[in-house]
C-alpha cells in the first residue's frame, strides 16, 4: 500500500512542478521586458533573466500555490538585480536632478518642438527614453519600471520590492520627475 | 495664495493615477476646463506615459527562450 501512495505523491508533485514551470515560462517575455529596462545592456538583461529562472525553478517549493506567481517571480528578479547593483557599486550617492512635472514639456516647447502634444512627445526618440531611464537611480527606476512599464499595481510593486505602499507612491512620483528631467536633458542638451 | 497652475502641476500625477479625492478631482477639472496651459501639459503627460510604455518593444531573443526552457526540471 505504502509504495503506491508514495508513487502517487511523487507523480502529483511532478505534475505540479511541470505546471509551475510552464506557467513561469509564459511570463518570460514580461520578465525580459522589465529586466531590459532595469539594467543597461542586453547581455546583462539576459543574464538577469536566466539567473532569475534558475533561482525560481530551484526554489519552487517556497511558492505558495494560489498566491501571485507573477509578483513572486518579479520579486526574485528585482532582488537579484539589487544584489548585482550592490556588487557593482553602480549607484554613487549623487543627487539626481528633479524638476516639476511641467518641466519637460516647457523645455521641449522652448526648443521649438511644435504646438501639438503628440508632436512634442514624438520628438523624444526611443533611445532618448532608454538612456534617460538608465540614468534614473535604482531605487526610483525599479518602481517606475514595475508600475509604468510592467503594469504592476502599487500593491504588487510594494510586495515585489518589499517596501511599504506609501514608499512605492513617493518613489514613483519622484522617479517620474527624475526621468522627465533626464529626458529634458537628453532631448534638448544638444541644442544648447 | 497658491498659483492655481502650480497647484494643478502638483496634482498632475495623482490625477492621472486616479488617486485624488472626489473634491480634489473636481477642483483640478474645474481649473483644467479654464486653463489651456495646464490642459496641454496634462495631455502631454498622458501621451508621454503611453510612449514610455511602448518605447523600445524589443522582443526576447529566441535563444534566451530556449535557454530558459532548458532550465526546466527533466521529466524522468
Amino acid at each position: 500500500m505504502q509504495p503506491e501512495v508514495d508513487a502517487r505523491r511523487i507523480a502529483e508533485e511532478a505534475r505540479d512542478r511541470v505546471r509551475f514551470e510552464e506557467e513561469m515560462l509564459e511570463l518570460s517575455d514580461q520578465a525580459y521586458r522589465v529586466a531590459r529596462r532595469l539594467v543597461s545592456t542586453r547581455e546583462e538583461a539576459e543574464d538577469l533573466v536566466q539567473e532569475t529562472y534558475a533561482r525560481a525553478f530551484r526554489s519552487w517549493r517556497s511558492f505558495t500555490p494560489g498566491t501571485n506567481l507573477r509578483a513572486w517571480l518579479f520579486r526574485i528578479l528585482t532582488n537579484l538585480n539589487i544584489d548585482r547593483g550592490r556588487r557593482e557599486q553602480r549607484s554613487p550617492d549623487t543627487q539626481p536632478m528633479e524638476e516639476g512635472d511641467y518641466y519637460l514639456y516647457n523645455r521641449l516647447e522652448e526648443s521649438g518642438a511644435g504646438n501639438d502634444e503628440e508632436q512634442v512627445v514624438e520628438r523624444l526618440s526611443q533611445d532618448t527614453i532608454v538612456d534617460a531611464l538608465a540614468s534614473v537611480p535604482h531605487g526610483f527606476r525599479d518602481v517606475v519600471v514595475l508600475v509604468d512599464i510592467g503594469d504592476f499595481s502599487y500593491q504588487d510593486a510594494a510586495q515585489i520590492l518589499d517596501i511599504p505602499i506609501g514608499t512605492v507612491m513617493s518613489r514613483l512620483h519622484r522617479g517620474r520627475r527624475i526621468l522627465k528631467s533626464a529626458l529634458a536633458e537628453e532631448a534638448t542638451g544638444d541644442a544648447t | 495664495m497658491i498659483d492655481p497652475c502650480d497647484k494643478c502641476e502638483e496634482v498632475l500625477q495623482p490625477y492621472l493615477d486616479r488617486e485624488l479625492t472626489e473634491a480634489e478631482r473636481f477642483e483640478a477639472e474645474a481649473h483644467l476646463d479654464l486653463c489651456g496651459y495646464c490642459r496641454k501639459r496634462y495631455r502631454f503627460e498622458e501621451s508621454l506615459r503611453r510612449y514610455v510604455r511602448q518605447a523600445w518593444s524589443e522582443g526576447m531573443p529566441p535563444e534566451l527562450k530556449e535557454k530558459l526552457a532548458a532550465l526546466r526540471t527533466p521529466i524522468l
